[in-house]
């Protein structure tokens, strides 16, 4: 019973969720995978500027990495679970190699595919920070506290490169209902307008490339 | 032969494949390298205009390419067709779901102008795979300029809000 004592202790997804909230900085992107990783997020901090995934397991971190690229005056904060990352864990290695200052990659590591029930991990005790240093991304650590999160989030000290925390995090497997429809195109068009990514004016209107192109 | 056919035929095709996507304003490249393509992606990588990613996975690569293109760069994939095969979820339920205009440089490997034997099993695959999940794509026609083909499958991408798979021989190419 000691695991499960254990096992209770540790904070859960809403309570870093709450941290990240309250803590988020100014013209932040959050990509968010998967499951409760994207209805709890949408349901405490609805915003244009975040990016639902609505399925594509392990996809959140490389889609992130792009964004980041793309724009690297923001920040970007992505939140994938420890069982997306093992999927395409090759990712990490890509983000190392990039290695934007401005991405920020937070792992909600509850040891368990919990989106899609609770089963287990093939290895749900690896040491994700230890990984993410050795793929290249030397700003790594594990993290067992929201306010060791907050306190993250509001380091406003330049960076050198991308940062890794592996929140150690209570499995949450009731699905949370988001506050409002998470459409996949709104989503997407809804984030390029509050960025103001340029947009594609069709042939048809005189155009045929993006604008500013 | 007359003058504009011969042009055609001298064409280096891989360096009109370059220009056009310069031309087009891509500024990023994502790809994971085969045969084909690999000093294509060398010489991309010293354009000053464009970004080439290397990534590990081809499903992987879409996904940056995705992010990419979310946050305003207009992006191309290079990928061998055996990528294209073993992106298919992120196919669907990313790129296609979201409906991310991508233009995906496809090397088509395992025709009979390449019949090594590995590639082959792909090859015979790879059209009725591209059709089941429903992704849109030609092939090159190698008596045609190939730059106005990266730029009609560029524009078709765009003008659909999908991605859109070119499949290319090794002349088009391997520089």
């Amino acid at each position: 019973m000691v695991n499960a004592t254990v096992a209770t202790m540790r904070p859960t997804r809403t309570d870093y969720y709450r941290a990240l909230a309250d803590s988020l900085p100014s013209q932040a992107l959050v990509v968010t995978s998967l499951g409760n990783a994207s209805y709890l997020w949408a349901k405490l901090h609805e915003a244009p500027e975040n990016f639902y995934f609505e399925d594509a397991m392990g996809l959140a971190l490389p889609l992130a990495l792009g964004l980041a690229i793309a724009q690297p005056s923001r920040p970007v904060i992505v939140v994938e679970g420890d069982g997306g990352l093992l999927m395409h864990l090759g990712a990490l290695v890509t983000v190392g190699a990039v290695n934007p200052a401005n991405l920020t990659v937070l792992i909600i590591q509850n040891g368990v595919h919990a989106a899609s029930g609770g089963q287990a991990l093939t290895n749900a005790g690896l040491d994700l920070a230890q990984l993410a240093r050795a793929s290249g991304i030397a700003l790594s650590e594990n993290i067992e506290k929201p306010e060791a999160l907050a306190a993250k989030m509001r380091d406003g000290t330049a960076r050198s490169g991308a940062e890794c925390l592996v929140l150690a995090t209570e499995p949450d497997l009731d699905v949370v209902r988001p506050p409002v429809a998470l459409d996949p195109v709104v989503i997407k068009h809804r984030l390029q307008a509050a960025i103001g990514a340029p947009r594609y004016v069709h042939a048809v209107f005189g155009g045929g490339k993006l604008e500013g192109s | 032969m007359n003058s504009v056919l011969a042009t055609q035929a001298d064409a280096h095709r891989p360096s009109d494949v370059l220009n056009t996507l310069k031309r087009l304003g891509f500024g990023a490249v994502v790809s994971v390298p085969d045969g084909w393509l690999g000093k294509m992606l060398v010489r991309i990588e010293h354009q000053q205009t464009m970004r080439l990613v290397r990534a590990t996975h081809e499903e992987e690569a879409l996904a940056i390419a995705c992010g990419l293109r979310l946050g305003g760069v207009r992006t191309a994939l290079l990928v061998q067709n055996a990528g294209v095969l073993s992106m298919g979820a992120g196919m669907v339920s990313l790129a296609q779901r979201y409906r991310f205009p991508l233009l995906m440089l496809v090397s088509y490997r395992g025709t009979p102008d390449d019949p090594v034997f590995y590639h082959v099993p792909k090859g015979r695959v790879t059209e009725p795979v591209f059709r089941g999940i429903g992704l849109a794509h030609a092939c090159v026609d190698r008596h045609r300029p190939i730059g106005p083909q990266v730029e009609h499958a560029a524009t078709f991408a765009e003008e659909a809000s999908c991605p859109f798979a070119l499949l290319l021989s090794r002349e088009d190419i391997q520089w």
